[in-house]
């Protein structure tokens, strides 16, 4: 069973199209780059394949569910990581995963295991409002990974992130299904196998990521 | 517990220990009903006669809009933070989510009640006692499921500080009327107490019941 079947997702907004009758598979354990200008339709996209919005028209499958009507099923095995982080500042970063670990109905014996794999063990205890912008980002990373999700969609991750950052995508990538937006090509080729083009909200088929830099 | 009520709860510790952190809110708020009696004691010729008649017009006054910011920022910080989507995208029930929101607004209100409630006794003279804590107390259960619902329902929207009392205060006002009476009464006029406790009672299931259900399809989508 394909993790993803996406059949002409169109999103509108008023007379605008954000996204056009995309079409989009993913095999499992597949990383997928979404790449494009900004305004193509990358986010848009990724909201609404993290169930964060509904398309306007068009069908989306994941895991072989219907994503529109299967919603709360899905979310147990989605992470997702938006453009901003969505932390709570006053919490610590121990607080900010223990909360979200009641909330996904999993033990909080996740949350040191978490913190160390995206490298924020020694701030565990500081609040997430006095994070640097990259530890903030590790830990949004950090968040969407806590429940062991399947599938993996990641909206320009590597914003803020350090040196380091790549090889921390590797490591939340292994082993899962991914769906990566990104304007760093480089880190495209390294992390995925494939590339969905998008402009003006449409899938450009068949270029090559050379033809799309160009 | 329920993984429910488990939800609500954590959403509620959450944004309590927020508040303890950053004391943005109660603070401020204590402040505010302070002023309001403080104004409204100028501004009345108030003398033992006339008290009891002035001070529940005065009390509700205060609570209405201190409740309009106390529910306002509930949502309006989750929005600005970006955290409220990072919730709905786990498994949990919107609507324990809703009720842990709610929950905690009401009991940062309640916070500001305890402020509100001794100092109308030092203003104006007026007896604090239980009765009159109760009222104030039960009215306060219905008025921040309604007021969160509809701080949800605007948290989106750029002109969120006017639409909220638009909203709000015309769905409070059953609370007011019943709550007004009840606080007479504890305050020594006449009338049926538990009359009008009754009604508030009433008021809450309704509007609980009611809020759960729509709470679903407003945080949602």
């Amino acid at each position: 069973m394909r993790t993803i079947v996406a059949h002409k997702l169109t999103q509108r907004f008023g007379s605008d199209f954000a996204l056009d009758a995309v079409d989009l598979t993913l095999d499992p354990g597949e990383h997928l780059a979404v790449l494009g200008e900004n305004g193509a339709g990358k986010t848009t996209l990724l909201r609404i394949l993290a169930t964060a919005a509904r398309p306007t028209s068009g069908s989306l499958e994941i895991f072989g569910l219907d994503a529109l009507r299967e919603r709360k099923e899905l979310r147990a095995r989605i992470g997702f990581v938006a453009h901003a982080p969505g932390l709570y500042p006053a919490l610590s970063s121990t607080e900010n995963l223990e909360f979200f670990c009641s909330l996904q109905g999993i033990e909080r014996a996740r949350v040191p295991e978490t913190l160390a794999l995206v490298g924020l063990t020694d701030v565990a205890r500081r609040p997430a409002g006095r994070l640097s912008r990259g530890e903030q980002q590790r830990l949004a990373i950090g968040r969407a990974v806590l429940h062991d999700p399947q599938l993996l969609v990641l909206d320009e991750p590597d914003a803020s992130l350090d040196s380091g950052g790549s090889d921390l995508l590797v490591k939340v990538m292994h082993g899962r299904s991914a769906v990566l937006a990104t304007h760093d090509h480089a880190l495209a080729n390294r992390l995925c196998q494939r590339t969905l083009v998008l402009r003006s909200g449409r899938s450009l088929d068949g270029q090559t990521r050379l033809q799309v830099v160009r | 517990m329920t993984r429910a009520l488990v939800v609500a709860l954590a959403v509620a510790r959450k944004d309590l220990t927020s508040e303890w952190r950053t004391r943005e809110l109660v603070p401020a708020l204590g402040q505010f009903v302070v002023l309001a009696l403080v104004i409204a004691n100028f501004g009345f010729q108030i003398d033992s006669r006339n008290a009891s008649t002035i001070a529940p017009g005065v009390l509700w006054l205060a609570l209405v809009f201190a409740g309009l910011v106390a529910f306002g920022r509930a949502f309006a910080a989750e929005r600005e933070q970006a955290s409220l989507e990072a919730m709905l995208l786990t498994p949990a029930s919107p609507t324990a989510i809703f009720a842990g929101k709610a929950l905690a607004a009401a009991l940062l209100l309640i916070a500001c009640e305890a402020v509100l409630l001794p100092a109308l006794a030092l203003f104006f003279g007026t007896p604090l006692n239980a009765a009159l804590v109760v009222a104030v107390l039960v009215a306060t259960i219905g008025m921040a499921a309604l007021g969160c619902l509809f701080a949800a329902m605007v948290a989106r929207v750029r002109a969120r500080e006017v639409l909220l009392p638009l909203l709000t205060l015309p769905l409070w006002i059953p609370f007011v009327i019943a709550g007004g009476q009840a606080v007479q009464v504890a305050m020594g006029a006449r009338g049926g107490y538990n009359q009008a406790l009754g009604l508030l009672v009433d008021f809450d299931i309704l509007f609980v019941v009611l809020t759960s259900l729509a709470a679903r399809f407003v945080l949602d989508d």
